[in-house]
């Protein structure tokens, strides 16, 4: 016969061996392995990513074109510094789509890889030892009895969700540029092209969102020249002493584009515009817009000079 | 029994509702092909053509730019050339047709050059010497074509051939929608 001293021993002892169990998990889990130099990085990031165009290589081992490009964009950009390991898996995963990932995701479909396991595991285990515990009675299940063997179902489906959420969180891939942590780059590229989408119907959102770019890149070309190209646009609409002002900070900030990027079409074309319809002066609105057509503009200026391009030359009397 | 029913409807239940999601996630039919890219700004793409003439993606905002990665072995890029040819004298003749850019797929320059000087294009052919752009755009085999709209974002994506008059009717539509 069992005493109660002795239950308690087990007991203590059963609570041991799980809380050493858990910490040594949880230590060689989450220890840090030490510095990495950048080959160990370039290796250990190209083990994490399936190469696209064979099946069941890693990018480490294949010798595929793709893998190999994959290979070099990934030691560029270890080599640049700039993204974490973790960054330049997700770049190549934002490119490529997931099924590239070695390692699933922890959210989203790809974390039922992770959830269902743990999910079945819980369940078959609670199960097992209700089977266990029914088959050493002989007497027949009372409802009360019904009832608590579904709230043990509803346990164990609970418990094997949240554990399995746990593990897709801990053991998934973590993709953090799908979250919020994209680098300069990538936020000034945004504001750019959230800029050109506003350019057209609302100027004053544009001509912020230029500015913004100019606060964290002054030298930014587009942003430069976009910027002061709709600053004279719309003070065009109001009175002179204004519109002088505006003039003068476009022509610095177009000349200081072109300083910056002389074989940038968009500013010398710009230019040529606004010489010619702000400043009145043919013989430079000219010179401007041949060497704005010699760089070849996009199509839309390009329409936009072609059309200045005759007034300016009947002006001139060509 | 009235247990069994409720867990039956209930397996039912999920089943419709896991086979809803796959068809789902599994996109839309026709010549576009999926891309985390659609809708988002195109990747910075900075590089020199063969004629070793610079190349910046972000000058070339304000007009149509059509990207076709290519390789002058690969047997379905040789077979699109035609529809591409095609589709470039159409685009020339409108003024804002769109700008032809060949990405230059794990291939020599000299070969490059050989092949269009026998098949015709005179349309800019962008280096791609470590594949940094294929890779910026999630590019593992050509041919493929990409299609960017005048404000920089990444409008259609089309892996393998194109048959004469796709790009066509892609463009149109692409016009119509903006």
């Amino acid at each position: 016969m069992e005493t109660r001293r002795t239950r308690s021993v087990r007991r203590v002892v059963w609570g041991g061996i799980a809380l050493v169990t858990i910490a040594a998990l949880s230590f060689g889990s989450l220890r840090d392995a030490g510095p990495l130099t950048q080959q160990d990085r370039i290796d250990s990031v190209t083990k994490r990513i399936a190469c696209p165009t064979c099946d069941g290589e890693s990018v480490f081992v294949s010798r595929a074109s793709a893998a190999q490009a994959i290979r070099a964009e990934v030691a560029r950009q270890v080599g640049d510094g700039v993204r974490s390991d973790d960054e330049i898996v997700a770049y190549i995963a934002d490119r490529f789509g997931g099924e590239v990932l070695l390692v699933p995701r922890g959210e989203g479909l790809d974390a039922l890889i992770w959830v269902l396991p743990v999910l079945v595991s819980v369940v078959l285990i609670i199960g097992l030892a209700a089977a266990f515990r029914r088959w050493r009675r002989v007497e027949p299940v009372a409802p009360s009895r019904r009832r608590s063997w579904m709230v043990g179902v509803g346990v164990a489906i609970v418990v094997g969700v949240g554990g399995g959420v746990l593990v897709a969180r801990q053991a998934g891939q973590r993709l953090p540029l799908q979250t919020a942590t994209g680098g300069i780059e990538d936020s000034t590229a945004s504001l750019l092209a959230q800029a050109r989408l506003a350019g057209g119907a609302d100027v004053t959102s544009a001509i912020e969102l230029y500015g913004r770019v100019l606060e964290t890149d002054p030298d930014n070309v587009e942003a430069l020249t976009y910027r002061a190209w709709l600053i004279m646009l719309s003070a065009r609409q109001f009175d002179e002493s204004l519109r002088n002002q505006a003039y003068a900070s476009t022509i610095t900030a177009l000349g200081r584009a072109i300083e910056l990027d002389p074989g940038y079409p968009d500013a010398m074309c710009f230019l040529g515009i606004v010489v010619f319809r702000d400043g009145g002066d043919a013989a430079s609105a000219k010179e401007f817009v041949d060497r704005c057509l010699d760089r070849e503009p996009p199509a839309e200026v390009r329409g936009l000079v072609e059309a200045l391009k005759k007034e300016v030359d009947d002006v001139l009397g060509e | 029994m009235k247990t069994a029913r409720i867990g039956a409807i209930g397996v039912a239940a999920a089943m419709t509702m896991f086979v809803v999601l796959l068809l789902r996630t599994d996109g839309d039919a026709g010549v576009g092909a999926r891309s985390p890219l659609l809708g988002q700004p195109a990747p910075a793409v900075i590089t020199t053509t063969i004629d070793d003439r610079s190349f910046d993606l972000t000058r070339r905002k304000g007009s149509w730019v059509v990207f076709n990665f290519f390789n002058s072995t690969c047997v379905p890029c040789i077979a699109e050339h035609p529809a591409l040819l095609s589709f470039v004298a159409k685009e020339a003749a409108r003024s804002d047709g769109v700008e032809m850019y060949t990405v230059v797929n794990d291939d020599a320059d000299d070969a490059v050059r050989a092949f269009f000087a026998a098949n015709g294009g005179d349309w800019p052919k962008l280096r791609d010497s470590d594949g940094a752009i294929a890779v910026a755009f999630g590019v593992a085999k050509v041919p493929e074509t990409w299609i960017i709209d005048p404000n920089g974002f990444v409008r259609l994506r089309i892996m393998g051939s194109v048959v004469e008059g796709v790009l066509e009717d892609q463009m149109a539509s692409l016009r119509a929608s903006e």
